[in-house]
């Protein structure tokens, strides 16, 4: 509802289309492609070993995810994102509880109730050998 | 509260424009991140299964998760998800001077990227199914087309935002309405970039060292 008193303020001068950076949408796309693509030499050059590797890969995903949020969403502490900070924050502990728990459960699960595979019994992948 | 008349016998005012005014972009724009970080949890249910699943037994005998992902070949859907977000992105910033010709190029790039996307993606799919991975084929690989698809399938709907959305550009230019819509289809898109992220990571990468 418009009132002729007071015209509707212009929305290209509203803060969350003033927050579209040019530098940052660049910088967030060139640490993505190359994080991933230094992640890939990893996997296909066998520098480490897999366990460390697996650790490696998570700390580059968590890092991309942090450089996304502040490059492409423009998360920040200020007063038009601050509640999108927030809601993220409250809902980051939703993600670790809903895929960490699940993860360690189910293998808690194989460990105490699965019985160990005997010479003979396990199953060999076929279909694309 | 007192609604009676004030001293000098005027009602007061139910609300005032100017500085209380309602900020229907921040508002709506609020409320779709908020559907976004629920969405962000449908992943995360999808995550989790594909972390159950991941396991031989699962495959029931059938392709084990190693000779299902191709992380080199996966490379080129990453760069297309990835400019395709960049394209739009730019479109964003060339809303900010009203600049209509470089809002509609962005979001014809941003189209073009997801689109080859979706080809890279289906061609994919279908190698596995010639192979016969198919999803019915064991837990695992059940667990795999769900989560990859449903991101495809967001890429669809991002896809179909972007055509509804260009005649209404060139019809009405950028009026708040317009305006909220690209501002939500900014945070939809780039939100594709994230999950991608960790799809590559999790998925692609992960599973290839197995």
């Amino acid at each position: 509802m418009t009132d002729p008193h007071h015209p509707e303020p212009d929305p290209l001068a509203h803060p969350e289309v003033r927050q579209a950076s040019l530098g940052g949408y660049v910088l967030g796309y060139a640490l993505t492609v190359a994080l991933l693509g230094v992640g890939l030499f990893g996997t296909r050059s066998h520098s480490l070993p897999p366990e460390p590797l697996l650790v490696a890969l998570s700390i580059l995903a968590v890092f991309l995810l942090l450089a996304q949020a502040m490059t492409f969403f423009g998360l920040n502490f200020s007063r038009y994102h601050v509640w999108k900070t927030v809601s993220l924050v409250l809902t980051v502990p939703l993600f670790i509880l809903s895929i960490g728990l699940t993860v360690w459960m189910f293998h808690a699960l194989d460990t105490v109730t699965m019985m160990p595979e005997m010479p003979g019994m396990s199953i060999q992948p076929t279909t694309l050998q | 509260m007192d609604a009676g008349p004030n001293f000098d016998g005027k009602l007061p005012p139910l609300w005032h424009y100017g500085e209380t005014e309602y900020d229907l972009i921040s508002t709506k724009t609020l409320g779709f991140w908020l559907y976004m970080l629920s969405d962000a949890l449908i992943f995360a249910g999808l995550f989790a299964s594909y972390g159950v699943l991941d396991h031989n037994m699962n495959a029931a005998g059938g392709p084990v998760a190693a000779q299902v992902v191709h992380p080199v070949a996966a490379f080129g859907q990453t760069v297309a998800v990835l400019s395709s977000v960049l394209a739009y992105s730019l479109a964003t910033v060339a809303l900010k001077t009203g600049n209509k010709a470089g809002v509609m190029l962005g979001i014809v790039v941003a189209l073009v990227f997801a689109a080859i996307f979706l080809v890279l993606e289906f061609a994919d799919f279908q190698t596995l199914f010639a192979m016969g991975a198919t999803p019915e084929r064991s837990g695992y690989l059940a667990a795999f087309y769900i989560l990859v698809a449903t991101h495809g399938l967001h890429m669809m709907f991002g896809m179909l935002w972007m055509l509804v959305l260009l005649p209404q550009i060139w019809r009405s230019g950028f009026n708040t309405d317009v305006v909220t819509r690209m501002l939500n289809l900014r945070l939809f898109w780039q939100f594709q970039a994230s999950v991608w992220v960790c799809v590559y990571v999790f998925v692609y990468l992960r599973d290839s060292i197995q």
